[in-house]
């Protein structure tokens, strides 16, 4: 790494408790969200949608609503005449859905827009959304990623030749012959049907400004969003300004730009007032991306003490109908990617199918992938080391990474540059069998409880490349800082944020990289206005990507600066030092120059600058960290992000046999996530993680039913609660990585992806005497229960 | 399917309502059917009090009706004539309260929009009624996070009642 990624003095703020910048505002009621806007003569939408999950419409009846009191004005697709479908920049390797803002000719699930009724506030929209009748010529409904593999399923997209969006069959001669030659075991796995859930449902709020439109959203990128409104609206770039207030939290969810998004922006414009949309619960969770629902068929060959020798697999992913964007394909090649874990398997060939089925569309959930492949390949090491009689954990150790094995490319071609593999595995080794022998040994005599201790070791790959799900966007962040004449600090990213602490970190490095007091820095995001091209929030990034891009806009900021003060103070350039906003000689505090003596040299009094140099002192810079690769090469591998986490799980589980409920006594975690900046705001994300996760596995489900109609309810979803949610052991490694800036990885993701694994490892153990076959979640009472009793459930 | 005729809607009735809110009064005259959150937020302009899923599950909603916490989405404002209400608004009239403290030092936020739900509620609940470590995830049972995990908000609670985690 340059030494412009370094930050230039001894760091202040980086790697201490700072807390958070917008705590104060949060906690007294004045965060502004998207719902919280109210201009005047704003009119709001509510929408109307498809009851049925697919049929062909010959009929939108609209005059009942559009008379009602108060209504502005009922629209259908036939109304959007300037509006164009969501582009589809991978046609190469993908069928093209086409995707409209409402539905043209047909729905192809139960809660498609199909029309949208403008009115004074919401309770009338609704009312008049309620009068809205439509006919429609039902079709039979595609509701499984099996169903939608058969030959003669009905298709969703009638000009394509079957339901598969995605269909890649790599070669796999040289996988078939190993196979062909050993012992090979087979296992099918799946994952249930998950969505983000943000407390925050989705919201949008434009207006027109001086012919402007002005968005106000909860997407979680400003310049995507206003990019994609240019490709579907009669609108230039320069026309449209997205703006993303405070977001109650994102999760992947809000990374599509929605069909509500485009309709107030389309709206506003034809009337020209103000249009707000805000999602309800009961919409959030039929139109919102919902997320996972993976199956993955492994076959491995093994040698005799179990060892994979080579893998065979086939990842399906559900997409739902496929109506967003950008599209939610890649989560089967995120799957695909981490099929080997951290372990030493040479030869591993993927296939990856994503198929189309009558349900919600699919999209990006925290994990993005990920969780799949490692409940998949975790549970499988557990089912080996039952089939050959193998230690399961000495099984790990035979094949997991050791650090003269880095660096290390897998072979989905992911570079692993550094890492704790195998010492936090046995740390949590260590610590699990620890938890493991006294919980056991607290109920061993009881007849209706069962103990068991689950594994899981993977890495998880950070700062992806988003080529993968838009084939169009890179990995590149971007980052202005300007010093002001009173020598405070701007700094304006391309990065977002929901809640996860974004603004405090830019605040901390830019501070730290300036040497300046936290406190004079302003930090401005989300603007597409006001900041830089950025690609905003999505697989844990921004840390890395966005710091990236902080640092080396501060070193030309900082390098001007000692340049400046050097003529002030006419001593040597190398030896001045900036700390707490003042210059001066290192280890003699005076003389010094203050930040807003500079500054104000550069920008007011130029006269004094040093011979030749340009006036102003700021700077824009853009990081795309060189390793990361965008597409495959001709075997299919790629480097798809910048950095690679790490982490190891262990769950130490009670199950009653007679309610088939899991309890979690411990669950323990080591982490790897190189540099750490905030230690809180990385605590925090890790537990926020583990809960998805463990919600994911235990509780939250979302069935359909073979009519294709949503049967789960918010009140069904079991989001985890505090009663829910156990105390964590969490154990910190930190591996920097030589290819970072900083050495930082991302953490955003890595708790979401262990729990699976972990729990239906300790599962398995835990009722061994009854060879529970533990293949899929959700791991519910019933799920268990059957198990116990050996019936399905 | 065919058309219907045109189904009139009828205009709402409206009532008229005396209320207490953050210690001041309000006179109001509200559409019969408007939610009480929604009164809060679009009329007095509170919009501390989120709305989460205007169906009483997720808590975000929560405030302190005469002392007890409730929710402002599966309530009617016409319901709360006569009452005093406090928001996230009112729990402090200056600076953050030891409760708000203790969220803002333990890390107990993240997004911020289930905040002030938790807020109200602990805000609202008799800390001897919630004993030990148990009382504490008991009493924040009915209010839903999705960013922290609750790991911080329940050292929060635990600093704000003075109660260590080993009691």
């Amino acid at each position: 790494m340059p030494d412009t990624f370094e930050l230039g003095g001894r760091p202040v703020y980086t790697g201490a408790h700072v807390t958070r910048r917008q705590d104060d505002a949060l906690l007294s009621g004045q965060g502004t969200y998207v719902a919280d806007l109210r201009p005047s003569g704003m009119a709001e939408i509510a929408v109307v949608r498809s009851p049925i999950a697919h049929g062909r419409i010959t009929a939108i009846h609209t005059a009942a609503a559009a008379a009602v009191d108060g209504v502005i004005e009922v629209i259908t697709a036939a109304d959007l005449t300037d509006v164009a479908p969501y582009p589809n920049f991978a046609d190469a390797y993908t069928q093209t859905p086409g995707t409209f803002p409402l539905a043209q000719d047909k729905v192809r699930y139960a809660g498609s827009p199909v029309a949208v009724v403008l009115a004074e506030d919401r309770y009338i929209a609704e009312d008049a959304a309620e009068l809205v009748e439509v006919d429609y010529t039902e079709l039979p409904a595609v509701t499984s990623l099996e169903a939608a593999l058969e030959p003669d399923s009905p298709r969703l997209f009638e000009d394509w030749p079957n339901n598969r969006l995605l269909d890649l069959q790599p070669d796999d001669s040289e996988v078939a012959a190993i196979l062909a030659g050993n012992r090979v075991l087979r296992r099918r796995y799946k994952m249930g049907r998950h969505t983000a859930m943000p407390m925050e449902t989705r919201a949008a709020l434009a207006e027109v400004h001086g012919g402007r439109l002005h968005l106000w959203c909860t997407n979680q990128h400003a310049h995507i969003a206003r990019t994609t409104l240019s490709y579907v609206l009669p609108l230039a770039e320069r026309d449209i300004r997205v703006v993303i207030p405070y977001v109650g939290g994102g999760f992947g969810l809000k990374q599509h730009l929605y069909p509500e998004d485009v309709l107030v922006s389309w709206l506003a414009l034809r009337h020209d007032r103000p249009v707000r949309f805000v999602e309800d619960r009961a919409e959030h969770m039929i139109a919102a991306a919902h997320a996972r629902d993976h199956m993955i068929d492994i076959e491995a060959a093994i040698a005799d003490d179990g060892r994979i020798l080579a893998m065979r697999v086939q990842v399906v992913q559900d997409l739902g109908s496929a109506e967003i964007f950008p599209g939610a394909w890649c989560p089967a090649l995120t799957t695909a990617a981490h099929m080997t874990g951290p372990y030493d398997i040479r030869d591993c060939v993927v296939s990856v199918a994503a198929v189309t089925t009558n349900k919600t569309p699919g999209g990006s959930y925290r994990g993005f992938g990920v969780p799949e492949a490692v409940f998949a390949l975790e549970r499988f090491i557990d089912e080996i080391a039952d089939e050959v009689g193998a230690d399961r954990l000495d099984l790990r150790r035979s094949m997991l990474l050791q650090p003269a094995d880095l660096p290390y490319t897998t072979a989905s071609g992911a570079l692993l540059d550094s890492g704790s593999f195998a010492e936090s595995f046995e740390r949590v080794v260590e610590l699990g069998e620890h938890a493991y022998q006294r919980a056991d040994a607290r109920y061993r005599s009881d007849p209706d409880s069962r103990i068991g201790v689950g594994y899981a070791v993977l890495f998880e790959g950070v700062s992806p490349t988003h080529h993968g799900a838009s084939a169009h966007w890179m990995g590149h962040e971007s980052c202005t800082i300007e010093v002001q004449p009173d020598g405070g600090v701007r700094v304006a990213s391309g990065v977002t944020d929901q809640g996860q602490g974004t603004t405090t970190f830019v605040a901390t490095l830019t501070a730290d990289a300036l040497g300046v007091p936290m406190e004079t820095v302003r930090v401005e995001l989300a603007d597409s206005d006001a900041t830089p091209y950025g690609l905003g929030a999505f697989g844990s990034r921004q840390a890395v990507i966005g710091g990236g891009a902080i640092l080396l806009a501060a070193a030309e900021v900082r390098g001007k600066v000692k340049r400046i003060a050097a003529h002030m103070l006419e001593a040597p350039e190398d030896d001045l030092v900036i700390e707490a906003g003042r210059v001066h000689v290192a280890g003699s505090p005076v003389p010094a120059v203050t930040m807003a003596e500079i500054a104000t040299t550069a920008v007011i009094r130029t006269i004094d600058l040093p011979p030749g140099m340009e006036p102003g002192l700021e700077a824009t810079a853009r990081y795309e960290p060189e390793l990361m690769e965008h597409t495959p090469d001709e075997k299919g591998r790629i480097n798809a992000n910048a950095a690679y986490a790490n982490a190891a799980h262990a769950a130490v589980i009670r199950v009653d046999l007679g309610t088939g409920e899991i309890e979690i006594l411990n669950y323990i975690l080591a982490h790897d996530c190189g540099r750490v900046i905030n230690p809180p705001i990385v605590d925090g994300q890790i537990w926020g993680g583990i809960a998805q996760g463990l919600g994911g596995t235990l509780y939250e489900d979302l069935c359909f039913n073979d009519l294709g109609q949503p049967q789960t309810a918010f009140m069904d979803y079991l989001v985890p609660s505090a009663i829910e949610m156990p105390d964590l052991v969490i154990e910190h490694f930190e591996s920097p990585s030589p290819n970072t800036p900083l050495g930082m990885k991302g953490v955003g993701e890595g708790g979401t992806v262990g729990p699976a694994a972990a729990i239906g490892n300790a599962l398995a153990q835990a009722l061994a005497e009854f060879s529970p076959q533990i293949h899929e979640t959700p791991l519910s009472p019933a799920v268990v229960r059957a198990m116990i009793l050996d019936q399905p459930a | 399917m065919t058309a219907p005729t045109a189904r009139r809607v009828e205009p709402s009735v409206e009532v008229p309502i005396s209320v207490t809110v953050n210690g001041e009064a309000v006179e109001a005259v509200v559409p019969a059917r408007q939610l009480l959150a929604d009164f809060l937020r679009e009329e007095l302009r509170l919009t501390g009090t989120h709305v989460g899923c205007e169906q009483g599950i997720c808590g975000a909603c929560t405030i302190n009706l005469d002392g007890e916490p409730v929710r402002s989405c599966i309530m009617l404002a016409a319901q709360v004539d006569g009452s005093a209400i406090t928001t996230v608004e009112g729990l402090s009239s200056e600076g953050l309260s030891p409760l708000q403290q203790a969220f803002k030092d333990n890390h107990g936020l993240q997004c911020g929009f289930c905040t002030p739900g938790f807020l109200m509620t602990l805000s609202t609940v008799d800390p001897d009624e919630y004993p030990g470590e148990e009382g504490i995830r008991e009493a924040i049972s009915g209010n839903l996070c999705r960013c922290t995990g609750y790991g911080g908000i329940l050292q929060a609670v635990r600093t704000a009642w003075n109660r260590p985690q080993d009691a």
